[in-house]
C-alpha cells in the first residue's frame, strides 16, 4: 500500500473516532437519545466495531510512524509495519471479543 | 560618431560623508569571543571548543570574523566558504544555536548584548572537519526527486513550439526556485534528527516545485519518490524548515503543498495539463 493511502486512512480514521466516539458518549450518557442507541444491538455494536477499528488503526499507525522514524532502516521499515499490522488484527478480534461479551451477544 | 567619456566624480560633500562612513563601519568598537567546535573525525578522538577573542566592527560578519580568526590565530580552523554574498549557501552553520549564513550574518547582531559567539557545524550534517560538514547524503536526496524539466525524448530532440508560462503559472513555483542548498532547513528538521532515510524539507519542495511546473510531465515519475514510508508523509510540520531558510523559502509550505497534491491525484486531479505548455501540440491533437 502506497504510504499516501496509509496516511489518508490516518485522517479518515481521526474523523471515524471522533463521531463514533461522540455516538457511544451519547449512548450512555444522554437521557433521551442514549437509551434509543444501547436498544438496538446493531447500532450500538456495529458503532463501537467501527469506533475500535479506527482506534487500534489511527493508534498502531501512530506508533509505526514513531518507530520507523527512530529506526529508519528500510529493512527494519518492513517489518515494523508489518508487525504493527498482525498486532493491530489480533488486538481488533481480542477486542470485539470483549464487546460481544460485554453486551451478552456470546 | 565620437564618444565622449565623461569622468564621474562624486560631489566632495558627499565623497567626505561616505569615506566618514565607511570608517564608521570597519573601526573596531568591541571584544568578542569566539567558542568554535573544534574536530577532526581523521585524528581527534572527541569534538572540543576553541575560544578566539577578536576585536570587531559594525559590518564585520561571522565569515570576516572566521576568516581573520583562521588567517591570524589558527590556520588549522576547517570552514567552508565561496561566494560571500549569500548566494551559494556553502557558509551554512549553527549560529549561537541557529541555523544561519556566516557571511550574512554581522557579529555585532549574533552577539546581542554579550560578548561570546558560539559557531558550530550543521546538525543533522555529518562533520567533515570543524565547521564543515558533509553534504553528500543531502546532494543525493535532492537528486531522487528529478529536480529538473521531465518531458518526452522525443519531443525534446524535435521542438514543436516554445514553453510558454503565464504569471500564475510561474507565480505557483516561483519561491521554491530561490533555494541555494544551504542545508538549514535539514539541519533545523526534527524528523531528520533521527530518519537519515527522510528526503528532507529541501528534497521534497523541490519536488513540489516541479510538480506544479506547467512544462513538467513527471508527475508520475516523482510521486513514486516522495511518497514512501521515509518521503513527504514523515514531515509534522513542525515549520522549522522555514525558520531557518535565509531565502525566505517556505518548504514547509511545500510539503503540505505537496501532501495535498498527492491525495488529490488519488481522485483524479492533476496539478496541470501534461500538453498545455506547449500551443503547438495543442492544435495537432485538436486537428485529430
Amino acid at each position: 500500500m502506497r504510504e499516501s493511502t496509509v496516511m489518508f486512512l490516518h485522517y479518515i480514521t481521526a474523523i471515524l473516532i471522533a463521531v463514533t466516539g461522540l455516538i457511544h458518549l451519547l449512548a450512555n450518557n444522554e437521557p433521551t437519545i442514549g437509551p434509543l442507541i444501547k436498544e438496538n444491538p446493531v447500532i450500538y455494536l456495529g458503532n463501537m466495531a467501527i469506533f475500535l477499528a479506527a482506534l487500534l488503526y489511527h493508534a498502531f499507525n501512530g506508533v509505526r510512524v514513531i518507530l520507523i522514524e527512530l529506526v529508519p532502516d528500510p529493512c527494519w521499515t518492513k517489518w515494523i509495519s508489518w508487525a504493527v499490522v498482525i498486532i493491530g488484527i489480533v488486538t481488533y478480534v481480542v477486542g470485539l471479543q470483549v464487546l460481544l461479551v460485554a453486551l451478552g451477544l456470546v | 560618431m565620437s564618444t565622449e567619456v565623461k569622468e564621474y566624480a562624486l560631489p566632495p560633500e558627499v565623497l567626505e560623508e561616505t569615506v566618514k562612513a565607511s570608517e564608521e563601519l570597519w573601526k573596531p568598537i568591541k571584544k568578542v569571543k569566539f567558542r568554535i567546535y573544534k574536530y577532526n573525525p581523521k585524528r581527534d578522538y572527541a569534538p572540543h571548543w576553541e575560544e578566539y577573542e577578536l576585536e570587531v566592527s559594525k559590518g564585520m560578519t561571522i565569515l570576516d570574523a572566521l576568516l581573520e580568526i583562521k588567517g591570524e590565530k589558527d590556520h588549522t580552523l576547517g570552514m567552508r566558504y565561496s561566494c560571500r554574498m549569500g548566494l551559494c549557501g556553502s557558509c551554512a552553520m549553527m549560529i549561537n544555536g541557529k541555523q544561519m549564513l556566516a557571511c550574512q550574518t554581522r557579529v555585532i547582531e549574533a552577539a546581542g548584548d554579550g560578548d561570546v559567539i558560539e559557531l558550530r557545524p550543521l546538525e543533522n550534517f555529518p562533520v567533515t572537519r570543524d565547521l564543515a560538514t558533509d553534504f553528500s547524503a543531502f546532494f543525493e536526496k535532492h537528486k531522487t526527486v528529478k529536480p529538473w524539466i521531465i518531458r518526452d525524448e522525443e519531443e525534446l530532440d524535435n521542438p514543436t513550439g516554445p514553453y510558454k508560462q503565464t504569471i500564475e503559472e510561474y507565480a505557483r513555483y516561483y519561491q521554491f526556485t530561490d533555494c541555494i542548498k544551504c542545508g538549514a532547513c535539514l539541519s533545523a528538521c526534527p524528523t531528520a534528527a533521527t530518519d537519515y532515510e527522510y528526503l528532507g524539507p529541501q528534497a521534497l519542495a523541490q519536488a513540489y516545485r516541479y510538480l506544479v511546473d506547467s512544462r513538467d510531465d513527471g508527475l508520475d515519475e516523482r510521486i513514486a519518490v516522495v511518497d514512501v514510508a521515509h518521503g513527504c508523509w514523515r514531515c509534522h510540520f513542525a515549520g522549522s524548515c522555514s525558520d531557518v531558510c535565509p531565502r525566505g523559502v517556505d518548504p514547509a509550505q511545500g510539503i503540505q503543498l505537496l501532501k495535498g497534491l498527492i491525495i488529490r491525484r488519488k481522485f483524479g486531479f492533476r496539478p496541470h495539463k501534461p500538453t498545455e505548455a506547449l500551443p503547438a501540440k495543442i492544435a495537432k491533437k485538436k486537428e485529430q
